[in-house]
């Protein structure tokens, strides 16, 4: 598999504010010294190796991946660089994940649990299948993909929960690169979220997801947390897949986060 | 799996994969959980314009020692030291079951955003309330009742303001945002 190494946003903002890095941001220069190693050698990789293994025992690898989907295996990457899509056979727009469960049930199995680890790293593999393809997600593909790009605008912009807050309060294009309590804040689309997850989160000591990274967000501002797989998690990573889209972003898996 | 046990059986007697003829429905295959409810629930109301109540005591060194205390803190969970006279670490909260949980209690966190005197890793997307007092309280280009206004339910301010909301949420009490306005327009020692 293919290594990818992914510059950190981060460390280029870094030498922009005027305060003492050391005290000003979350990320000590211990922590910096043990990112760069760590782009050297990303702690994922074994996750994408182990779910790569999972994925082809147990399902039947990229053949049979093709196959569920209906494309040839050469386009197996660039189809994949498009999710999530409207999955007709399944009714639904949905994730490689639960497209994966689907695969599972179809052939009898018990289906992974969208939030468990195993499935995390089955995910990390098969978008990894995509490295280095632009991500190319179409929201006008079809009334399905439509829908689901409103929603998730629509739970980007909702602002809810104790404090209030929306995902726009802290990500919108007037506000990114202001500090929130020593963290630059990113914009989605230039930090090409949708292509970097599932990532190595070095501060969880794991491999999470892109829907398991909005959770950590919304636990943290106190919006209640809505499950993977949900309507509107696949949604809000439509929303958040078009802005890397926007940006003609690649696909880069697994990515290394602070 | 009955259709699928039928699948197999068609497909031997017919010696072909009628795949499409006896496929199984895939629409149920996979999990979708619903969230549409939880968002619903975790609404708050429109913009609502408060008057701060007379019961604020802006002088108050207890109600200024827990806004400073709430201002500078996330949550009690990770509140370090001895709490201000009147403010907890935990509140109750009865779950669905019926039974009383002890939660962290959380705090307004303000310095997230604002930077003020004594702030440790301030952000910067509000403007600094750093010499508050001296720049809009003294020269009456503000009053307490903005202040309170604008911790309270900033939206009648600014609709489309980045702050978080603190009343109209229904995290904070009437006493805890007098307490954030007795803080903010309290005359401070340069730390
Ligand atoms: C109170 C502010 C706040 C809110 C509200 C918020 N975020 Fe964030 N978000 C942040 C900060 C700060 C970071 C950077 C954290 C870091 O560096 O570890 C971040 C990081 C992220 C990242 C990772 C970015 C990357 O580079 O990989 C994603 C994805 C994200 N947020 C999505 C969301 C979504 C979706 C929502 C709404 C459900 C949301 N955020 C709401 C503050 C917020
Ligand atoms: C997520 C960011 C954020 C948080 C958290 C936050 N604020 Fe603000 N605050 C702002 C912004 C942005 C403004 C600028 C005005 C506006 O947009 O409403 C502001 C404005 C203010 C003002 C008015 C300043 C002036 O005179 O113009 C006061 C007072 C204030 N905040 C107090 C607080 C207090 C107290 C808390 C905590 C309970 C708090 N803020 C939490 C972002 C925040």
């Amino acid at each position: 598999m293919k290594r990818v190494i992914l510059p950190l946003a981060l460390l280029a903002t870094m030498g922009t504010v005027s305060v003492s890095a050391g005290e000003q941001f979350a990320m000590s220069d211990a922590d910096r010294a043990m990112y760069s190693e760590m782009l050297e050698n990303n702690p994922a990789d074994i996750f994408v190796e182990e779910g790569g293994e999972i994925f082809e025992e147990a399902i039947g690898g990229e053949a049979a991946l093709a196959k569920f989907l209906g494309v040839s295996e050469k386009e197996l990457p660039k189809y994949i660089a498009g999710f999530p899509r409207y999955i007709k056979k399944l009714g639904n727009v949905v994730g490689l994940d639960q497209v994966m469960q689907a695969m599972q049930v179809e052939q009898g199995q018990k289906k992974t649990e969208l939030k468990s680890g195993k499935m995390f790293s089955m995910l990390a593999y098969v978008k990894s299948l995509a490295n280095d393809e632009v991500i190319n997600i179409d929201v006008t593909a079809d009334e399905h993909i439509k829908a689901a790009y409103v929603l998730g605008k629509k739970t980007y912009m909702t602002p809810r929960g104790g404090r209030g807050l929306s995902c726009n309060s802290c990500h919108s294009a007037d506000i990114v690169g202001q500090v929130l309590r020593t963290q630059p804040l990113p914009d989605l689309g230039d930090n090409n979220v949708a292509g970097t997850w599932p990532a190595y989160r070095m501060t969880k000591s794991s491999l999470r997801t892109t829907q398991r990274r909005f959770q950590g967000c919304m636990k943290n501002a106190l919006l209640k947390v809505i499950p993977i797989g949900s309507k509107e998690m696949v949604a809000l990573e439509v929303y958040v897949t078009k802005l890397a889209a926007d940006k003609k972003k690649s696909i880069a898996i697994p990515g290394l986060k602070r | 799996m009955h259709t699928k046990i039928k699948c197999f059986a068609y497909a031997t007697l017919f010696l072909s994969a009628s795949a499409s003829l006896c496929a199984v429905d895939l629409t149920k295959a996979y999990d979708m959980p619903d969230a549409t409810k939880m968002i619903e629930k975790d609404m708050f109301p429109a913009a609502k314009a408060y008057t701060m109540p007379k019961s604020c005591n802006l002088t108050d060194a207890k109600a200024i020692a827990r806004g400073e205390f709430m201002f500078h803190n996330l949550n009690g969970q990770k509140a370090k030291g001895k709490l201000p006279a009147g403010l907890a670490k935990l509140t109750e909260k009865k779950g669905k079951d019926g039974k009383v949980k002890k939660e962290p209690k959380q705090y307004g966190n303000c310095v997230a955003c604002h930077d003020i005197e004594g702030a440790k890793g301030a952000g910067n997307i509000g403007p600094s309330l750093t010499g508050y007092k001296a720049m809009f309280l003294d020269t009456k280009a503000r009053d307490a009742q903005f202040v309170y206004q604008k911790i309270a339910d900033p939206r009648i301010d600014n609709p489309n303001t980045h702050m978080t909301v603190n009343l109209t949420t229904g995290l904070f009490t009437e006493q805890e945002i007098c307490d954030y306005t007795a803080y903010v327009v309290s005359e401070k020692k340069k730390k």
